[in-house]
């Protein structure tokens, strides 16, 4: 539902460019995208809030968010629901 | 760090202060302009600042092309100035923004005013409310708008170390509690000292407007709607008086981005203005 705009997020935090557009929702995140650090995992959930308009809870989010795309795009989905 | 090698056009040095010398960069006005205006570059924070250096340096040339005047200093704590992280305050580093003014002052004949960037630029809107005249002008780029966003972001950054490490994360509540039991944090490399915690945890832009001129540039990626968020502040701050402008440049997040990155349209943008509202 939400995984276009949340893929664009990614590519334009984590400035990955065409790898970017070729993330599908079953892309792994974590541990395959070297750029996703901890500095770009507060980047992206801050670019997350920015564009959504939502506040993330420490306590929302874990390893398995980033885990896949599509996890990412979903934990969208329920903040927006 | 980047002491040894100085940027080109940037003369280096020291500026004496009561907590040790603080490391600077001079861009005097190019090709022996007399100078009409000067700045005083207040940087970001943590890794903002290491990755802002180019845009910077690119900035200060620009605007010393121009006729302008630049001083990049580091704050006490930060870059090559002398202290720890661990010993940096708010009230110390407004005292060191003072310092670098009354230099600026000195050299060049004018009084300076502010170019912030990040939570250099919130330093500078505090710095400004102190002084009983208005600055001369004061230039922000991408303003911190809440101390106590920046603070949750930058806790953030433990927590997602945590998590990405495998451990258990402990969330930014928990930790802003243990900075406001007086524990120091370490974070990112950055040792956080509880009270500077505390003084950005409480720095609004909303309740600092600036009493003079103020141009603000958002730098936004291509196609992204506008935050209200700054909307709003600067009618608050014209309401309270402020010539505040706001002007938004499409480019990268040159402050965070993965790679270092420049933004030349906030380059453009910024030297246009200052052109047009001085001649």
């Amino acid at each position: 539902m939400y995984l276009d705009d949340t893929r664009q997020i990614v590519t334009d935090t984590l400035m990955l460019g065409p790898r970017g557009d070729a993330l599908t929702a079953d892309s792994p995140l974590l541990g395959a995208i070297p750029e996703l650090d901890s500095m770009a995992v507060v980047s992206l959930l801050g670019a997350l809030e920015d564009r959504f308009g939502f506040v993330v809870d420490d306590d929302e989010i874990s390893a398995g968010t980033f885990e896949t795309l599509g996890s990412l795009a979903a934990f969208v989905a329920g903040k927006l629901a | 760090m980047n002491g040894a090698g100085a940027p080109a056009g940037a003369e280096p040095l020291f500026l004496p202060s009561p907590r040790g010398p603080l490391f600077a960069l001079y861009y005097a006005p190019a090709d022996g302009q007399a100078c009409r205006r000067a700045l005083l570059y207040v940087h970001p924070f943590g890794e903002e600042m290491n990755k802002s250096r180019r845009m910077a340096a690119l900035g200060a040339r620009r605007l010393a092309a121009s006729g302008v005047a630049v001083l990049q200093l580091d704050l006490h704590g930060c870059g090559d100035s002398a202290g720890e992280f661990a010993d940096a305050r708010w009230d110390g580093w407004l005292d060191d923004l003072a310092l670098g003014c009354a230099w600026l002052q000195e050299r060049c004949g004018v009084a300076p005013g502010l170019w912030g960037l990040r939570l250099g630029a919130l330093l500078a809107l505090d710095y400004a409310r102190s002084k009983p005249q208005p600055l001369p002008g004061l230039l922000l780029w991408q303003p911190v708008v809440s101390g106590a966003s920046w603070l949750t972001q930058f806790l953030r950054l433990r927590s997602a170390g945590d998590m990405l490490r495998g451990d258990r994360a402990q969330g930014t509540q928990a930790l802003r509690a243990s900075l406001l039991d007086g524990e120091a944090l370490e974070i990112g490399g950055y040792t956080l000292h509880p009270q500077l915690a505390a003084a950005i945890d409480s720095a609004d832009a909303s309740t600092m407007a600036p009493k003079g001129r103020v141009d603000w540039f958002e730098i936004d990626p291509p196609g992204r709607t506008p935050s209200p968020a700054r909307e709003r502040i600067t009618a608050v701050w014209r309401a309270a008086g402020a010539h505040a402008t706001l002007h938004a440049v499409t480019g990268p997040a040159f402050w965070a981005s993965q790679e270092i990155a420049e933004c030349p349209a906030l380059l453009d943008a910024t030297v246009a203005r200052l052109e047009a509202a001085h001649g």
